[in-house]
């Protein structure tokens, strides 16, 4: 039979958000894709070379808008390396509080999408209500419920609220509930398992030397969590399992995000209990003037004190919800960074598509693609 | 690994195409080495130093020269080694880590349209983020954004 080109996207269901999927095809067998990115690129490397350092953080938000606060995470860590800032541990403690809680609302959010790519529309409804609950408690202390703007070079904007930690208990006893119904309505539903079991399988030996990283290597029994391997923030002070499968297959991507969402809440818990006795300042002191207070706007003398301050590069890597994210930023001594570059996690994920997706048929792209949780923003930048 | 065992391991083999191996802060160190040696060692540090995954590589525009620099992660001791190496801003070509990594190809078609390196024996260096056709390579610092606008004040005779 005759092969074909056929695009999936920019505009189809599968794509969740704004990419084109060439597939060659020979009747129902895939036979070559071409992922064709670059739709959402908003040169946000480029942009943050005009930008003061904590100026970036806006832009940060918007590389991946369903995990912003994993991403604010990664770029500070790397900026505060390359600007000498040291970071009361409360506000470490705070960061592991809000990485978690936006892996739970990232992989709720990836959940109800996924299963809609499978057919099932009530899952959909379940999944974006409980995240609704997630987005609530981060308006609680950052005004927003995607783009937050909450980091700072030296630690947080702002203290939790008032009654801010007895509510989230109670949000994820809630959750914990809720993700035994999503594992009833998935597991046990025979259209699931037959569309998922044995699909777009990625092994360990083809992963690693493919860059994948995050759910989808876990997915294959490759023991790798930065939040454990290379502990940022107070990770080295909570407890909780790396969550683990083996069969690679897309089933095994759907157990191990379930898993990481339960092992997110046991976090949650523990930081919750610490933030609770130990109260303390959340921003550095002493900080350079010309990086202005958390609210104040900085003033033009304020930039000329930065001349002599200490050059610097600094690298940093964060278990983001789609897998390793990186950032690499260097500080020349100017007002703002001369290069910052971003690794998303999603890029190496999707470059390995041409390993996971040749052999299968058409009908099989939606539980493939859904299962790599393709976030386009950080994707492109 | 030190940065002195990892310079202690490399240094034979590579000879003088081995600059140094500095000491870089949350990683194994950073190798940088002449761009001439690329391949060799991509080689040497996945095969002899263990380092079977590339996370990403980036390019640097220093106006004289560019850099492009890799990092990579070992599983056996959990750690980054960050490579990198110099190319003039004339002619900014380096070897390919594809045969090597597998992961570059994307990493290198994006440094390929936003720096302007060429990366020779590439299977396929298309431009990936950027339109097919686009003759700019935004990341450079000669790609502005804006110039400073230089407000001229007019005063008026009145």
């Amino acid at each position: 039979m005759s092969e074909m080109w056929v695009n999936m996207g920019p505009q189809h269901p599968m794509t969740h958000g704004l990419w084109n999927l060439r597939v060659r095809i020979d009747g129902e067998i895939i036979v070559d894709v071409d992922p064709e990115m670059g739709y959402l690129h908003r040169g946000i490397e480029k942009i943050s070379e005009d930008r003061h350092y904590n100026e970036v953080i806006t832009l940060m938000d918007r590389t991946c808008y369903v995990a912003g606060m994993a991403w604010e995470h990664l770029y500070i860590i790397a900026a505060e390396d390359a600007l000498h800032i040291e970071v009361p541990a409360r506000a470490q403690w705070i960061r592991t509080l809000t990485d978690e809680l936006q892996r739970i609302a990232s992989h709720i959010m990836w959940y109800a999408a996924f299963v809609q790519d499978l057919g099932l529309m009530s899952p959909f409804l379940y999944g974006m209500r409980d995240r609704d609950l997630v987005l609530d408690l981060f308006q609680s202390f950052t005004g927003g419920r995607l783009t937050y703007e909450y980091n700072r070079a030296g630690g947080v904007r702002n203290d939790l609220p008032n009654g801010f930690t007895d509510q989230t208990r109670k949000v994820m006893d809630w959750l914990m509930e809720r993700f035994r119904e999503y594992d009833a309505l998935c597991l046990g539903s025979e259209i699931f398992r037959r569309r998922c079991d044995g699909i777009g399988v990625l092994k360990a030996n083809d992963a690693i030397p493919l860059g994948v990283t995050g759910p989808m290597l876990r997915a294959a029994g490759v023991r790798r969590d930065l939040r454990k391997d290379r502990p940022y923030a107070a990770y080295d002070q909570v407890e909780f399992d790396v969550a683990l499968a083996d069969a690679a297959d897309v089933t095994a991507r759907y157990l191990v995000r379930m898993e990481e969402l339960r092992q997110s809440v046991r976090i949650v818990r523990q930081t919750l209990d610490w933030l609770d006795k130990n109260p303390g300042p959340v921003l550095a002191d002493h900080l350079p003037r010309w990086l202005g207070a958390p609210y104040a706007p900085v003033g033009r003398e304020g930039y000329l004190l930065k001349r002599n301050y200490p050059q610097g590069v600094g690298f940093s890597s964060v278990e983001e919800p789609h897998g390793e994210a990186q950032a690499y930023v260097v500080n020349t001594g100017g007002e703002h960074p001369y290069r910052v570059k971003f690794r998303s996690p999603v890029f190496a994920n999707l470059g390995a598509a041409k390993q996971y997706m040749i052999g299968y048929r058409v009908a099989d792209i939606p539980p493939i693609m859904g299962s790599v949780d393709i976030c386009v923003g950080e994707v492109d930048r | 690994m030190e940065p002195e065992e990892t310079q202690a391991y490399l240094a034979p083999k590579l000879g003088p195409k081995l600059l140094a191996v500095e000491p870089f802060k949350g990683t194994a160190g950073r190798v940088r080495f002449e761009s001439s040696a690329a391949l060799d060692v991509f080689r040497e540090v996945r095969d002899g130093l263990g380092y079977r995954h590339l996370s990403m590589v980036g390019g640097i525009d220093w106006v004289d020269h560019r850099e492009v620099f890799y990092v990579a992660w070992t599983d056996d001791r959990k750690e980054y080694l960050l490579l990198s190496t110099d190319v003039p801003s004339t002619d900014p070509r380096v070897e390919s880590a594809v045969p090597i990594w597998p992961s570059a190809n994307w990493h290198e078609r994006e440094a390929f349209e936003l720096v302007g390196i060429t990366f020779d024996h590439h299977p396929d260096l298309r431009r990936l983020l950027t339109p097919d056709g686009y003759e700019f390579h935004p990341l450079l610092r000669s790609f502005k954004l804006h110039e400073p606008e230089e407000l001229e004040v007019k005063t008026r005779n009145v």
